[in-house]
């Protein structure tokens, strides 16, 4: 699975569970989950397990952070780091 | 829903309106009827029964138990063996295995039975958060140990998150875990703990740093007489007096590893899902008690005469009595709707928060209007109206306060 796949895959879960009728057009790769509320924390575990489940990694508590999964671009590499 | 929408379309036609969209394959034979407002026939007999178990084995000596805040064990011990502690729980540790709707119309029934609020506030408590998350989060040994024991009655569950400083904002709790070798080593002060005085095992969470917020959180199943943790002085409180509760005391309180509930790091994932299902659960049987008001306010409006006539035919009567119903009906809906998303496996938080919300400030109203209708009798202790709407308060603050929900649901509108 490469970087615009696990981007896609993290966009349509995202806009199902946090931004239903959102127009899927205005969550870019560099829009801001977690610092502008998107996510919440519980919101940030959900997309944790999300990722865990989905592409088959383990993220350890200081992975869950801003740095991380602020942005799908963010997401991507973190995901694409555990898959290496 | 099997009523036409509109006066002027007949049922026939309606039949035949589905008949022939089924025949285009318009909609399937398995999507006729989609909604339905009623219990099944099964759901409908427990609730019967729960009723009828609770009104005959829970309500002795309950104004006495309140006033001294005595916690009946015995009550706790009979409602094991009807099931209750073991509704939503699978067969194989002795549990019913019933889904969130049939629960939830058991603890409705409860409640309508029975006026020991304490009493099923505590098992509430015990469920949703000691049983609950450890179905969903404990390894197969944690269950094998503890949840037969949680359903049978013999062991009594409490949850300890709440701490002096970190009430609504729960992910900034300050109990630190530190690891040593293999164990855990627990430090801090947990408060409002429900069952704490009289607990055998407590799901209590700690954080690693409390820099990482949420992050950070580890959740612990902890026997009662382990080294290092002790219970503090009972707490007197305004209502739901009948249900203990305590603070938790943990004092370099060493853990082995098969005490952490769910991963590291994971606690507030167990947390979240154990207050998703007590939202969603915890009010039904307050939704029990607003109907048995509901109705002794009716008979007690219709038998009632001052002034040549019934009360009831006074408007400012009646009005308060049709506030009642409608409450009572919307809080049905509300959680009975949150029952089934749970069923469905559908998103619940926002639903939940919504019955949460409505169902405890309906009910602390109907408390109110049931009082003021029995006008002075009703601020007597004898009619058990007063102590219900001290019950009744608690329930606007448990399980998140009402302001927290509405900042649950105003996320959840994104706002």
């Amino acid at each position: 699975m490469d970087e615009p796949e696990i981007k896609a895959a993290v966009k349509t879960y995202i806009l199902n569970e946090y931004l239903p009728g959102e127009d899927p057009a205005a969550l870019t790769d560099t829009t801001e989950l977690m610092t502008t509320g998107i996510l919440d924390s519980i919101a940030v575990l959900k997309v944790v397990t999300f990722l865990e489940s989905h592409f088959g990694i383990t993220l350890e508590p200081h992975e869950a952070v801003v740095e991380n999964l602020n942005t799908l671009s963010a997401i991507a590499r973190l995901v694409m780091s555990k898959k290496a | 829903m099997r009523s036409p929408a509109r006066d002027d379309i007949s049922f026939a036609e309606i039949i035949q309106i589905v008949a022939g969209a089924q025949r285009w394959g318009v909609i399937s034979e398995n999507r006729i009827i989609p909604m339905n407002f009623e219990l099944t026939p099964e759901q409908q007999t427990l609730q019967k029964a729960a009723i009828e178990f609770a009104g005959s084995e829970l309500n002795s000596n309950v104004i006495e138990r309140d006033a001294r805040q005595i916690f009946s064990r015995e009550g706790w011990q009979k409602c094991a063996s009807f099931g209750v502690q073991g509704m939503p729980l699978p067969k194989e540790y002795g549990g019913r295995g019933a889904g969130p709707i049939t629960t939830i119309a058991m603890m409705e029934g409860l409640g309508y039975g029975g006026s020991d609020q304490g009493l099923l506030f505590a098992i509430n408590a015990h469920m949703w958060t000691c049983s609950i998350p450890l179905l969903k989060y404990g390894t197969p040994a944690q269950k094998e140990k503890y949840l037969p024991g949680l359903c049978d009655g013999r062991l009594i569950g409490a949850n300890g998150a709440s701490e002096p400083n970190a009430g609504s904002d729960i992910f900034s709790m300050q109990t630190r875990v530190t690891k040593d070798g293999s164990d855990y080593v627990l430090n801090g002060r947990k408060i409002f703990v429900t069952n704490a005085p009289v607990a055998d095992l407590f799901v209590l969470y700690a954080t690693v740093d409390p820099q990482l917020g949420a992050a950070g959180i580890s959740g612990f199943v902890i026997e009662k007489g382990t080294a290092g943790l002790r219970t503090g002085e009972r707490k007197d409180k305004m209502g739901l007096r009948t249900a203990l509760m305590a603070e938790v005391v943990l004092e370099n309180c060493r853990v082995p590893a098969t005490a952490l509930l769910g991963r590291e790091g994971r606690g507030a994932e167990v947390f979240h899902y154990s207050m998703a299902w007590e939202r969603a659960c915890i009010l039904a049987t307050c939704l029990g008690t607003m109907r048995r008001q509901l109705e002794r306010c009716i008979n007690y409006a219709r038998a009632r005469t001052q002034f040549g006539q019934p009360i009831g035919k006074f408007q400012s009567v009646a009005n308060r009595i049709v506030d009642m119903k409608l409450r009572y009906e919307a809080a049905r809906l509300l959680i009975y709707k949150t029952g089934w998303l749970m069923q469905e496996n559908k998103s619940a938080d926002m639903d939940a928060a919504m019955a949460k919300l409505y169902v405890s400030e309906s009910f602390v109203k109907s408390c109110l209007d049931a009082i003021q209708i029995h006008g002075g009798s009703g601020f007597m202790t004898e009619l058990e109206l007063e102590r219900e709407m001290r019950d009744s308060v608690g329930s606007t603050l448990y399980s998140g306060t009402s302001e927290i929900q509405r900042n649950i649901i105003a996320r959840g509108l994104r706002l």
